[in-house]
């Protein structure tokens, strides 16, 4: 956080940036979106040297297609977040990590993580973080599966033995509850 | 606009948000949402909520990082699409094998420092440990060596007044008050020396605080006060008495501390008279 100032662009300015493969829009892609990504990321892969690799990944992949992006099809977070996410699915998935997470002990969940790292830190999230805390343990729990640990819904069915219905349900309970208490 | 309802309920708009659905399922929520308003209307919110999410549950990633990435991506910064697709695949390779090995480094740098840390401590414990004894040895062995010095100081001097010619070494034999005692007297009327030999003391009883041993000369008839001296048992010490150049015996008294002007006569214990000239 000790860069005086971050880059900061509306949504169209940084989309247009983006496509003329300008320098700024680089930076302000880095500036605007690396924490929110890196916090997705970091709680799908755990340890932070892949974290930061898989982030790398991200960019220049996000960077590479952005052609196949398409304002109309929704936002460009959206979208740059599941270009992370599956990239971190990837990583969890390829051998070298199975290798790799065998050295790896005792953090493994969410919370642990939320614990251990500084989030960042700003003031317009105070009350958020709270209406999250708020979220009932069944749904976070879902949300958090699918959104964190990179889950497909199907899958979560079966790590929590709950019918397929009922995991569509709350999942879609827990996004309204976030809708409301962002709104 | 019932179907409408029913199909964003179902919940399939949050899984093609979350990116969890097949490609046919994604066509599918995309034609609806170029159709329904309400549908698009309902994706929106949905990702920004979760646009909402992400951010609460955003984590800065390390400093460095940034340069790192951006400059991943300046490599293809210009609209040369050919050599873009080949830098970057390039670049990211070497990236990770760098990465690699940093890591690996700094861990076994980190572990190696750890290690040489506890065992300059250790060292450094001990060089202290064996300074502190040495230095307590040394001042030992000052004290001692200072100690010898004095000694052979002292022994010297006495020597040197046994070797020289002018002394005279008077015998006092035992006076009224000490029927057996004896002591004797080292004098040189040269040099105005007088010495009180306490090796030489026989029978010479111990005197008490309140009193001392008095040394006279007796010059024409005359006492003349040498000064006190004490009598401790196993006393060898050569004790260094007021000068005289003339004297014709010598006596000594046990007076009260710190002796008196003129000589006690009933306590004299020793008496011996000098060699004629």
């Amino acid at each position: 956080m000790s860069r005086k100032t971050k880059i900061s662009l509306t949504e169209e300015e940084l989309v247009s940036a983006l496509r003329n493969k300008e320098k700024i829009a680089a930076e302000a892609l880095y500036d605007m979106y690396s924490s929110s990504l890196y916090g997705v990321i970091v709680r799908i892969v755990i340890d932070t040297a892949i974290a930061e690799d898989v982030l790398q990944e991200s960019f220049v992949k996000i960077w590479q297609s952005f052609g196949s992006y398409s304002a109309e099809k929704g936002r460009l977070f959206t979208w740059m977040v599941n270009i992370a996410r599956n990239l971190s699915i990837d990583k969890i998935r390829s051998k070298d990590f199975k290798n790799h997470s065998k050295n790896q002990e005792l953090e493994n969940n969410v919370t642990f993580i939320d614990e251990q790292r500084n989030t960042v830190y700003k003031p317009e999230l105070l009350g958020l973080r709270e209406l999250v805390a708020k979220l009932k343990p069944e749904q976070k729990s879902i949300l958090d599966l699918v959104y964190f640990k990179g889950f497909t819904h199907v899958e979560a069915s079966d790590e929590l033995g709950v019918p397929l219905g009922t995991i569509k349900t709350r999942l879609r309970m827990a996004i309204q509850q976030l809708r409301k208490s962002f709104n | 606009m019932e179907d409408v309802k029913a199909y964003i309920e179902s919940g399939i708009l949050e899984l093609y948000v979350l990116g969890d659905i097949s490609t046919n399922e994604k066509l599918e929520v995309e034609a609806m949402a170029s159709q329904h308003l309400a549908v698009k209307a309902e994706l929106a919110e949905i990702e920004r909520s979760m646009e909402m999410y992400a951010d609460v549950h955003s984590i800065e990633p390390a400093e460095d990082l940034r340069d790192r990435v951006l400059k991943s991506l300046a490599t293809n910064l210009s609209n040369d699409t050919t050599l873009r697709e080949e830098s970057t695949v390039h670049e990211a390779k070497v990236v990770q094998i760098v990465r690699q090995k940093n890591s690996d480094f700094f861990k076994y740098a980190f572990a190696a420092c750890l290690a040489l840390l506890v065992l300059s401590v250790a060292a450094l414990f001990t060089v202290y440990n064996t300074l502190q004894n040495t230095q307590g040895q040394l001042v030992a062995i000052q004290q001692q060596s200072m100690r010898f010095s004095n000694r052979v100081n002292l022994l010297d001097h006495q020597l040197n007044l046994f070797r020289d010619p002018s002394v005279q070494l008077v015998q006092l034999g035992p006076g009224p008050a000490a029927p057996k005692s004896g002591l004797a007297v080292a004098w040189s009327p040269s040099k105005k020396e007088v010495m009180i030999d306490l090796s030489r003391a026989s029978n010479m009883p111990v005197n008490d605080k309140e009193h001392s041993y008095q040394l006279w000369a007796l010059v024409g008839g005359k006492p003349v006060d040498l000064g006190v001296f004490d009598v401790r048992e196993n006393s060898t010490a050569m004790i260094e008495m007021k000068s005289i150049a003339k004297a014709d015996a010598f006596a000594v008294t046990l007076e009260p501390r710190g002796g008196l002007p003129s000589p006690t006569m009933a306590n004299l214990m020793v008496v011996g008279k000098t060699e004629a000239e």
